[in-house]
């Protein structure tokens, strides 16, 4: 008896347990009450938690998500790439580009009730200057001082001019309320987490931490068509798994996927009736980039047979399933302005490319296949099935040209601390976001190397003296004519091989909502202040 | 007895301290640092710098570990460098749920666990005992995620009995939210119950059978017991030894599980947090749930022998 009065004791210990900890768990729960059918509440799915409320210093992209929601910017990008107005009417350089000057709409109004005026931009520029705060100090790196001389007037004086600098500010910099950061003091040390007060379509109100966010409309939002959101509120769910976020959109727990349905998946959704897939291009692509300070991929021969090898369209039809865009140069057709039309991609042809490499000097002594010389290391992220997938097909099409390529795919900190090193011959990754070539440029090519991404460890005064020149371009034709210039110096000197422009797809639930206004990359998509202001419920 | 619990508690601490030291090094061990991941934005070299100083990453090695220890004898986790919160206040937030969900799963094991190993034992041989160790035996091959979105898809979305995900309807209250809470627990409990059973039933099942062997039960039996007071109350008292430090074992495991039924069931537990915290290499958490499931492993071990020693007076000599 006495055994068995244990275990009764045990087991209503546990009982007693489980449901103190469930109680816990219960009171924890902060977050309003609402969401009934009949409210239009839009249900999102994310991937993560939000890690840092403090806009200023997030790094995070699933927090952009929420906190662009919130916080304005000066402008937007739309469905083309292109900057288009937001809490900025315009934008013009004066003083020969060494001043920025944004002129700001007058209705954009705080949830508090106080006006959105050009204090709060000078503000927000001069504390992200001050601490160094996210990744928009480095856009910031040529302003010498802003000034706010009226309510909807903000100039930025430059050290010098620099072509995108009002694009790259304009569409990065979130806008703060100067009368509540202010009394926080330190905003590097500022959590933001609690009593927010914002100016975009919705403000957070209330969070389950690990579950949801609640965002309520902004009843005074002036992008929206009727003055406000026609969504009352919007809920942001967390599923860390993108496959159980992709059953909870079917089983109508969510109304949008926030984040991208892989491609093998999407084809799931084909026979869903209520399920769309929203597709748009990538601010980034996939390439190949060859390290400057290997002996042989420093001969421009080695680096275009390289690119004779790669079969890009085999890659896009295996790889991508046909949904991708192929590339010549560096820059993506996304940027038709930019583009230059006039360069075809290398074309894949083994043969050509060993003829190439026996005409450059290279010889196979010992009848093996391979060029004697010629044997790289292809590292990349293996957590990017794609990629990894890439490397396998690059590394047999090289084969056929006589280059013996190994496989050295590893794990993603393991990948980057490689990368930041520069310990690799052939960078196999992709770019995330470019929102304008000249910063693409300037990150992945110049000798100073700011943007710490210049893979091909590249120190070639001729290309800095390029990139400096059509950085402190004004004239608009001039600047587009230059950086396709570029576009082709790097088509010719194969610095890199392009490989492709990744599609997007978003999938939301179509027989509820509709009227989303998706943007380039999956860095918003379809989640932007001005997408969520334009959802309306599907009567 | 009190010598026996205090050897017991200065072993517990010592495993604790080794526990995290280990973590400690070994996270400064791989490659990059909290900044790495953050290279592909417009990450200046200086920024980095400014970063890992902030971090107080830019310290030699031992300084931080001796400055780690001293906080964390004041109980100080230290701040996360993602979340700018302090750390104990973030694994506080998450661990009811871990705790909840854990427990459950533990609970459900032992409950189904022993009268599946005592039937199997009890009915050797038969048809009875090969279907229990064949469903034992596969279910110790099981994976966790794959069972988790299996059930998922099978119970949630085709079937539509359980929801897809979370830990409770955010706007229930009162009754409505414990039923939304065990509506919600169901399939994540289910399947680390799976996981879990296998093992533990074939472990009882086996030293059940040695048991019943044993002199004792065959004089119990020419005394005239019951075979039902032979086995459940002679019998499993000794069989359940073993199995009881499995079952302190295992509850590693079902923490370490909970890691991923947790991702995959968009479950806001501590598993969930160190999933997240490892992809941002976020050392003050990574260290903070690590520690915290360490000395939750060892508290629960070192219960586990004075349970033992309850049960079998020889231990405590």
């Amino acid at each position: 008896m006495a055994v068995k009065g244990r275990w009764r004791l045990a087991v209503a210990l546990g009982v007693v347990a489980a449901l103190g900890v469930s109680g816990c768990g219960l009171n924890e729960d902060n977050s309003s009450s609402g969401g009934t059918s009949s409210d239009a509440v839009l249900r999102i799915g994310t991937t993560t938690d939000v890690s840092n409320f403090n806009p200023l210093q997030s790094l995070s992209k699933t927090d952009s998500w929420i906190l662009n929601a919130m916080y304005p910017h000066l402008l937007r990008i739309d469905e083309n790439a292109q900057k288009a107005p937001e809490l900025a009417k315009e934008y013009r350089y004066e003083d020969d580009g060494k001043t920025a000057v944004f002129v700001l709409r007058d209705d954009f109004r705080w949830t508090d009730g106080k006006p959105v005026v050009a204090d709060d931009v000078k503000f927000s520029a001069e504390k992200i200057m001050e601490y160094k705060l996210g990744n928009v100090a480095a856009k910031l790196t040529w302003v010498e001082s802003v000034e706010a001389p009226d309510p909807t007037t903000v100039t930025f004086k430059l050290s010098q001019p620099y072509a995108p600098f009002a694009e790259g500010v304009g569409f990065w910099m979130p806008i703060v309320p100067k009368h509540v950061f202010e009394p926080a003091g330190d905003l590097s040390k500022f959590p933001n987490d609690s009593n927010w007060v914002g100016a975009g379509p919705f403000v957070l109100e209330s969070m389950t931490k690990g579950q949801r966010y609640v965002m309520k409309r902004n009843e005074h939002y002036p992008l929206a068509p009727e003055g406000k959101a026609a969504v009352s509120q919007v809920e942001y769910r967390v599923y860390p798994d993108v496959n159980t976020m992709m059953l909870a959109l079917r089983n109508g727990d969510i109304d949008l996927m926030g984040t991208p349905v892989p491609v093998s998946a999407a084809k799931t959704f084909e026979n869903d009736d209520k399920i769309k897939l929203a597709k748009v291009g990538a601010l980034g692509f996939a390439h190949l980039t060859y390290n400057m300070k290997n002996e042989h991929l420093a001969d421009q021969a080695v680096r275009q047979a390289l690119s004779m090898s790669v079969d890009t369209k085999a890659i896009i039809s295996a790889v991508l399933q046909g949904d991708g865009q192929q590339m010549a140069g560096p820059i993506s057709p996304i940027f038709s302005e930019y583009d230059n039309t006039g360069i075809e991609p290398y074309p894949f042809d083994p043969e050509g490319a060993k003829a190439k490499l026996s005409a450059a000097g290279y010889r196979d002594a010992n009848n093996d296949g391979f060029f004697d010389e010629l044997s790289f290391g292809v590292t990349c992220d293996q957590s990017n099935a794609n990629i990894t997938r890439v490397v396998q097909l690059f590394r047999e099409s090289a084969a056929q040209a006589g280059i013996k390529l190994e496989n050295e795919c590893v794990e993603r900190n393991t990948f980057l601390t490689r990368t930041r090193n520069g310990e690799y011959d052939i960078d196999a990754s992709q770019w995330g976001v470019f929102d304008n070539p000249m910063d693409q440029l300037r990150s992945t090519y110049l000798s100073s190397n700011p943007g710490g991404i210049n893979y091909n460890l590249l120190e070639s005064p001729e290309m800095d003296a390029l990139i400096n020149d059509a950085a402190s371009t004004t004239d608009p034709e001039a600047f587009k004519a230059k950086i396709k210039n570029i576009d082709r110096v790097v088509h010719e000197q194969a610095y890199l091989t392009p490989l492709y422009v990744e599609n997007f797809q978003f999938a939301y639930n179509a027989s509820k909502f509709t009227g989303f206004i998706p943007s380039p990359s999956d860095l918003l998509g379809m989640v932007t202040a001005y997408s969520l202001a334009h959802v309306t419920p599907v009567k | 007895m009190v010598r026996f619990v205090l050897s017991r508690a200065l072993k517990a601490v010592l495993t604790v301290w080794i526990a995290i030291t280990s973590t400690f090094f070994l996270l400064r061990l791989l490659p990059g640092d909290p900044t790495t991941l953050m290279v592909e934005g417009d990450m200046t070299p200086e920024m980095q710098a400014a970063l890992l100083k902030t971090y107080g990453l830019d310290r030699p090695l031992w300084e931080q570990y001796v400055s780690y220890l001293r906080e964390l004898i004041q109980g100080n986790l230290g701040i996360s460098f993602r979340q700018i919160q302090p750390v104990t206040d973030i694994i506080l937030d998450r661990l009811p749920w871990t705790l909840l969900l854990a427990g459950c799963a533990f609970v459900l094991t032992v409950a189904v666990g022993i009268p599946i190993g005592v039937t199997a034992a009890v009915n050797r041989g038969k048809w009875l005992d090969r279907a229990l160790q064949g469903f034992g035996i596969s279910a110790n091959a099981l994976f966790v995620p794959s069972v988790a979105i299996l059930l998922l898809v099978f119970f949630g979305a085709q079937l539509g009995w359980f929801p897809i995900g979370g830990a409770i309807d955010p706007d229930t209250r009162g009754t409505a939210a414990y039923l939304s809470l065990a509506h919600h627990l169901v399939l994540p409990v289910l399947s680390l119950v799976l996981v879990q059973l296998g093992p533990y039933a074939l472990t009882l099942r086996t030293n059940m059978i040695e048991v019943l062997g044993e002199d004792y039960i065959r004089a119990a039996q020419a005394r005239g017991l019951s075979a039902r007071r032979r086995v459940w109350k002679h019998g499993l008292r000794n069989a359940i030894l073993p199995a009881l430090t499995l079952m302190g074992l295992q509850l590693g495991t079902l923490v370490g599980g909970a890691v991923l039924t947790e991702t995959v069931f968009a479950y806001p537990g501590v598993g969930r947090l160190i999933y997240e915290a490892v992809g941002q290499q976020d050392y003050p958490v990574i260290q903070g749930a690590f520690i915290m499931l360490a000395v939750t492993v060892v508290f629960a071990n070192a219960l586990t022998d004075m349970l033992y020693a309850v049960l079998n007076p020889r231990i405590r000599l």
